[in-house]
């Protein structure tokens, strides 16, 4: 681990990059293409939409450049980060589009590590054909507020699949209506889990890996009319740990728990999706990206026609109570700082054509969530799967959490003390007030000279 | 115009002596110039792979650097291993490994060293049973923890299965923080056993027979022979055996990440484990580089104690 550590850092050579505190500059207009043979790579986690995108830019983007093959390089969800930004530490990486969370943009762009897409976008995209929240979220930094993309910020990136929560309900257990408010869920799923021995009421993430566990916490939280923090003071302490942040893990760990199975405590995508599939839970929550499988008979023990799954299956935007807020998933595709030029024209070139108005339709049929509003609302997309009117639905009400450059380390913090909460190795309270205190010094102690990162 | 050089002689020794080569013509090395072009690639390949890492690390450790932030390396002193030997997570990680070392390598010791013994004392099968026994430790720890995951878990697993057959109920291993250490304990148990079975088995084996045949005609117990004749002579070896196994758990890394993630919340997250966090997480080198000089030195500081007891058992 030493060793592994400290080589990246001597290859980083990280002295001689001293002025280089922010992303270089993409060109205005796409370079000269390359006729040679061309290997565009991408790099993701292992999961259905990171497949289907390899297989629908190798069919469509090659009627348009015969000379490049996509590549979509896989990693499991929990390496993700490392894996990019490990190579980013290295000055070098094997792949020309890192697909970013919303949140490691800060990282990246903090250190140079992506491009600066701002006159690229003006010269070559219609801002205006997306949701302004949406292409803020997956590619402007510093972070817009909840809405309000800022028409002067530099962007870094471009929508690649944008993502919610949706939640799985099971019609044959509860009725064809799903639960309209939080409460009203939690009481229906106490009653289905009452009334159907070996099924639970509910299932959801609370793996303590990738951002899990924390995801799970913000979304309650959200609903019930909290804050993560306030981006104008960076002040968390106080905030997260409000009255209303105190009632959210309340209902998280003493109302929602209970109606979970047994050692679920690690669950994250797929073991999520595996109760729904066995018929284990009533009420699911997961993204919305993930769930295609959900509806493959020969993963589901629900039917033996995608039409007998849907029978018993339901979609549904999430239940509101104070607020109707839902969580922002999905990523943007960003352009490596390291790749090579001809790479990097390619990659302009390909981001030019993916978010096109009729390829981003087409992008929608194959599986893929798009975020341009013309996409979003097109039937190509509304009839490609049950939940993806659950997904325009949701898009008003979208939250992000905290992109700034501490991001890996705060998710990390929420991650390990939610996880705590949830499976009984931390009270609720002392878990949400050791989160607030401990992402706070993370943010105060942010290029504190020495000791940092504990 | 020189002599004619012979063709043939019968004594060749004789000609070579008679006409040394001349100096500096001559391209053959000598024993010290092979042994160091034998030595070279190696010794290259350790400096740069190891040695030049581990100073670079030394040098990190005094400074504030970040991998991914770039910038300059500014000095700050002995700021890390103070914020690091005061930290409070830090001390709560180093007690999750030692207990996790204590009780891994204890109970290792014990089985390992119970199973050799019933294994040396079988004369037919042994060397199967040896070769059945060493199987887990021969598989790869990612793989070796993502089966025991599967095995231990709680709506799926094998284990909890067999547990409801014979009407016991269903235990979190993985998700409690009583049990999910307990779980890393017992599976770094099965699959290193093996290797202080091992060592054992090659400590009871060179036992010289005479003393069990002599110890026979004056009618000892099987105890006294065990105690007096039999432990005595594999115990240095067991202590050798126990000390790899020590430092190698002082490393878990491989399946608290796929175990337990270090959960639930961080209750078995190693000092490994945290450093991998810090280093690769927040990508604060320096830091993370200071961490590893502590746990190295805490490592040949605890050997150096464990090797002078050995010498002093060796010398007794």
């Amino acid at each position: 681990m030493l060793l592994v550590a400290t080589t990246v850092a001597a290859c980083g050579d990280g002295q001689d990059d001293g002025a280089k505190v922010s992303a270089p500059k993409a060109p205005a207009t796409i370079p000269e293409l390359t006729k040679d043979p061309l290997t565009l790579s991408f790099i993701w986690f292992d999961w259905p939409p990171a497949h289907a995108l390899e297989a629908f830019a190798n069919a469509e983007y090659k009627k348009e450049r015969p000379n490049a093959t996509i590549k979509v390089n896989t990693v499991p969800n929990a390496n993700w980060h490392d894996a990019m930004f490990t190579q980013f530490a290295a000055r070098k990486t094997d792949f020309d589009i890192a697909i970013l969370d919303s949140q490691h943009i800060g990282e990246a762009v903090t250190n140079g590590n992506i491009l600066d897409l701002t006159d690229f976008v003006k010269s070559n995209i219609d801002v205006n054909a997306y949701n302004p929240y949406l292409l803020a979220a997956y590619g402007q930094f510093p972070q817009a507020e909840t809405g309000k993309r800022d028409e002067n910020a530099s962007l870094y990136g471009l929508p690649l699949l944008g993502d919610t929560w949706t939640m799985i309900y099971r019609k044959d257990l509860i009725g064809d209506k799903p639960p309209q408010t939080w409460d009203e869920m939690i009481s229906v799923a106490g009653k289905c889990q009452a009334e159907n021995p070996g099924v639970s009421g509910l299932a959801f993430h609370q793996a303590n890996g990738s951002d899990a566990a924390a995801v799970t916490y913000n979304t309650v939280n959200g609903v019930y009319g909290g804050n993560l923090w306030d981006p104008k003071t960076r002040k968390i302490q106080g905030v997260l740990n409000d009255a209303a942040g105190h009632e959210a893990m309340d209902v998280l760990v003493n109302k929602m728990k209970p109606l979970t199975a047994k050692g679920s405590g690690n669950w994250f995508i797929d073991e999520v999706n595996a109760a729904v599939a066995q018929g284990k839970a009533c009420i699911a929550f997961n993204w919305i990206a993930a769930s295609g499988g959900l509806l493959d008979p020969k993963q589901s023990t629900l039917g033996t026609t995608r039409e007998q799954i849907l029978d018993k299956l339901g979609f549904a935007t999430l239940p509101s109570q104070k607020t109707n807020l839902v969580p922002l998933g999905g990523m943007g595709m960003h352009v490596s700082a390291y790749s090579s030029t001809a790479n990097q024209a390619e990659a302009l070139n390909f981001m030019k054509w993916f978010e096109r108005a009729d390829i981003q339709k087409k992008w929608a049929a194959a599986g893929g969530v798009p975020a341009r509003t013309d996409a979003l609302e097109s039937p190509e997309f509304l009839n490609a799967g049950p939940f993806n009117q659950v997904y325009a639905d949701s898009v008003p009400r979208m939250r992000d959490m905290w992109n700034v450059p501490e991001y890996a380390r705060l998710v990390d913090i929420e991650n390990t003390n939610v996880n705590a909460a949830l499976n009984g190795a931390k009270k609720p309270k002392d878990a949400l007030d050791d989160i607030a205190k401990e992402q706070q010094s993370v943010l105060d102690s942010s290029g504190r000279k020495g000791g940092g990162g504990l | 115009m020189s002599d004619p050089v012979p063709l043939t002689t019968d004594d060749p020794g004789q000609v070579a002596s008679a006409t040394p080569p001349a100096p500096g013509r001559s391209r053959r090395l000598g024993d010290r110039g092979l042994a160091v072009a034998f030595i070279s690639p190696a010794l290259l390949l350790l400096l740069a792979m190891s040695v030049f890492p581990l100073l670079w690390a030394l040098y990190l450790s005094f400074t504030d650097y970040s991998a991914t932030r770039g910038g300059p390396a500014n000095f700050v002193g002995f700021g890390n291993y103070t914020a690091i030997l005061t930290s409070a997570q830090v001390h709560a990680r180093a007690l999750t490994t030692l207990v996790y070392v204590v009780g891994a390598v204890s109970l290792q010791t014990g089985l390992g060293f119970t199973i050799a013994y019933l294994i040396s004392r079988r004369t037919h099968g042994r060397g199967a049973l040896t070769t059945l026994f060493l199987v887990p430790m021969m598989l790869s720890p990612v793989v070796v923890g993502l089966f025991w995951r599967f095995m231990l878990d709680a709506q799926f697993g094998v284990i909890n299965s067999m547990l409801g057959s014979v009407g016991l109920g269903q235990v979190e291993w993985l998700t409690r923080q009583r049990t999910a250490l307990v779980s890393l304990i017992v599976v770094d148990t099965w699959q290193w056993t093996p290797f202080i079975m091992l060592i054992a088995l090659a400590g009871l084996t060179a036992v010289p027979k005479y003393l069990y045949e002599a110890a026979s005609i004056d009618r000892a117990s099987e105890w006294f022979r065990f105690r007096t004749i039999t432990l005595p002579l594999v115990w240095p070896l067991l202590l050798i055996a126990v000390l790899f196994r020590a430092i190698e758990a002082f490393r878990l890394f491989d399946l608290v990440y796929i175990l337990t993630s270090g959960g639930p919340g961080v209750s078995t997250e190693t000092l490994s484990f945290h450093v991998y966090k810090v280093a690769f997480l927040g990508f604060n080198t320096g830091t993370a580089s200071a961490y590893g000089i502590l746990m190295v030195l805490v490592v040949v500081v605890l050997t150096q104690l464990y090797l002078r007891y050995l010498n002093k058992l060796k010398e007794g």
